[in-house]
């Protein structure tokens, strides 16, 4: 923490204000220039970070005490612009600004650009709020030749101009002495001009532009993973270490440790040892039976998922840290404006690789409530979770790669006819496709635990209630019957159009509770032998297509409405047992057994 | 491009420059949408000097030292004067 021993030597008394609330201060910035950053410098408070533009999607509130004074200091969603046509990111961060929500804006910027930053002051300005400006990452712009004459600009601007380099902590003090000092920007309103005209202007007097020292090896990387033929072996290469890490580290190493070795050996014996002395069976089977909230939800939930999630968490923030996915995006925009979308949906599609529910909330970075609302359907519909992905792939991978082929086969042409449908059907735009490429980076190895634990613990938070939640439900329903009924209901549909047993049915239900966890389920079945090649092959199918998990649906619910949710479960639902239906019929004609 | 424009000075889009090529901005095609407001707010505009990075699959390219991807049909919009080599 910078000492605020400073403040009190520039402000000789400092001043102990009354206030009916603390001085409130946001954050604001183009995207991806380290906001999250400095409000943790701030607040001691850690924010998700990394470097991809558009992490932040939410406001984040946080307290500091500067010298004698408590803020309260607000992380804003990255902003490109706050007049003309606004994101809805960018209507948050204007509305804040605008409403009276602020009392101080701090603008934090990257020194590289300055011009695009002198934009966005220039906007600011004209809410007549107090001001700063913090240059950041002012080493990468210094190694890159660009130099800015902070003092001339904050004599030009009358307000702080600070350099800082926010993840070594550089500048921070002064920012915090700073505030005191904050004042009315002098912008292109003030000088009767445009914005654009005055940032162009401005930046070309205060900014000076020499050689390029950006490291070799550096450059080399960020123009190899971008160029097709370096860059398509890259992302075999990616994939390929990906499953490495998460499909035979996480889902097969560690999953046997924990299943077969800690729960299977040691935990689940002593609970049902201990469970013995418990005299009502009812209750021993509430803990240890089929259906036990011990033997069946957290053995499934820490056992089988957890390893998979905390692998994938680590790989994926590794590559986001690094700066590849949006190279990535470059590859996948055509693919995705087929869907109606564009490159920039690689992020969430990536991380519904990991969780489903965790990327719908990300859709917020899309551009269009258009794109927004197939990105989610897509999501919901084809993207196979870590713990989905991990059971397919220990299932499928035991009968054939054919069968692999046939199930990723169905489920990928289903979400591109859906998508080129959607596309064409849904009413609104598609936007296009313009993306910041940020220098590729080594990512620091704290922030890539923290926010590996920070994602592990949210999962956990969310999901390991959901799992007793479901675990408890399952249990009532085994014990009253209702299980039995519903297996009975959806029987026709289960045995008939599908060929599945009946017990599939139970296991599509748990499947609605939580998808990994239905996907569980079916593990379980397969390997008893309770389902043959083909059957595993149509079941495991239209798991990967049917419904999202609950907490993926109360999130489409929070994002798009109840409508739009029950709109997406319904279609999903018929989808995906529709295809299965086709896909059983037409295996069996075709006398493919795997 | 009509032959007056070519006496005066080089102006092209940018979806048809080639990798390496350098220039200036001149002008970006405003439309019904808000393409060139979006551009401008990432330093896209008239005077910023660019340096084309890359053409296929997307374009690439190198705009007040930040790198920036966008599909043909933006780079249809962006007009770049080149430099004398």
């Amino acid at each position: 923490m910078p000492c605020p021993h400073a403040i009190a030597e520039l402000t000789p008394k400092p001043l102990l204000r009354l206030r009916a609330h603390p001085l409130r201060i946001a954050l604001v910035g183009n995207p991806n220039v380290g906001k999250s950053v400095i409000f943790g410098r701030l607040t001691g408070r850690y924010v998700t970070v990394s470097n991809y533009p558009g992490t932040t999607v939410t406001v984040t509130r946080g307290r500091a005490t500067v010298g004698a004074e408590v803020c309260d200091i607000v992380d804003t969603p990255g902003v490109n612009a706050l007049e003309g046509a606004l994101s809805e990111d960018e209507k948050v961060t204007r509305d804040l600004v605008q409403g009276g929500g602020v009392e101080l804006v701090v603008q934090v910027a990257d020194a590289r650009n300055l011009r695009r930053a002198l934009l966005l002051t220039s906007q600011l300005a004209d809410f007549g709020l107090p001001m700063i400006l913090v240059l950041n990452m002012i080493d990468e712009a210094r190694a890159r030749g660009v130099d800015v004459d902070a003092r001339g600009l904050s004599d030009e601007l009358g307000i702080p101009v600070i350099e800082a380099v926010a993840i070594e902590g550089r500048g921070m003090a002064e920012l915090r002495g700073a505030l005191t000092q904050a004042g009315r920007a002098r912008a292109a309103s003030r000088t009767g001009a445009d914005h654009l005209p005055w940032a162009d202007q401005t930046a070309r007097r205060f900014r000076s532009v020499g050689e390029f020292t950006l490291g070799r090896f550096q450059e080399w990387l960020g123009r190899a993973v971008r160029q097709p033929s370096t860059g398509l072996p890259i992302l075999i290469f990616v994939l390929y270490v990906t499953y490495l890490v998460v499909g035979v580290l996480g889902a097969q190493t560690l999953v046997g440790l924990m299943e077969q070795g800690l729960f299977g050996t040691y935990l689940n014996p002593w609970a049902r040892a201990a469970a013995s002395h418990i005299p009502l069976a009812f209750v021993r089977d509430f803990l240890v039976g089929d259906y036990g909230l011990i033997t069946m939800g957290i053995t499934y939930a820490i056992a089988i998922v957890l390893p998979v999630v905390t692998t994938f968490f680590l790989v994926f923030g590794f590559l986001e840290d690094s700066g590849y996915i949006p190279r990535l995006a470059i590859f996948s925009d055509r693919i995705f404006r087929a869907m109606g979308l564009n490159g920039k949906a690689v992020l969430p599609m990536v991380l519904g690789l990991g969780c489903d529910t965790m990327a719908t909330m990300t859709t917020r970075i899309l551009a269009t409530p258009k794109e927004r609302l197939i990105a989610i359907l897509l999501l919901a519909l084809g993207v196979p979770c870590s713990a989905q992905l991990a059971t397919i792939l220990g299932i499928l991978g035991g009968i054939s790669f054919f069968a692999l082929i046939t199930l990723f086969g169905v489920v990928l042409t289903q979400m591109i006819l859906v998508g080129f449908l959607a596309a064409r059907i849904l009413p609104g735009e598609r936007s296009d496709f313009i993306m910041e490429l940020p220098p590729m980076r080594m990512p620091r190895l704290g922030n890539l635990l923290t926010k590996t634990g920070l994602r592990v613990r949210w999962y956990l938070g969310e999901a390991v209630p959901l799992f007793l939640v479901g675990t408890v439900l399952l249990f009532v329903l085994d014990r009253i019957g209702g299980l039995a009924a519903i297996a009975n209901a959806a029987r026709p549909v289960v045995t008939g159009l599908l060929g599945l047993p009946p017990k599939a049915a139970e296991v599509f239900v748990m499947g609605f509770l939580r998808r990994d966890y239905g996907a569980a389920g079916l593990f379980l079945m397969a390997r008893t032998g309770a389902l043959t090649h083909l059957q595993a092959v149509i079941a495991l199918t239209v798991m990967t297509l049917f419904v999202p998990c609950v907490a993926n649906f109360l999130m489409i619910v929070k994002e798009r409405g109840l409508r739009i949710g029950i709109a997406i479960l319904g279609f999903v639902t018929v989808l995906a047992v529709g295809t299965g239906a086709a896909l059983n019929a037409a295996l069996r004609i075709f006398h493919v057994a795997f | 491009m009509s032959p007056s424009d070519r006496t005066r000075v080089d102006v092209h889009p940018l979806s048809a420059l080639r990798r390496g090529s350098r220039g200036r901005i001149v002008r970006v095609t405003r439309d019904l949408t808000s393409r060139a407001e979006r551009l401008a707010a990432m330093g896209v505009s008239p005077g910023a000097v660019v340096n084309v990075l890359q053409t296929f699959p997307g374009i690439v390219f190198e705009c007040d030292q930040t790198e920036l991807a966008v599909e043909r049909l933006v780079a249809r919009s962006i007009w770049v004067e080149l430099e004398g080599v």
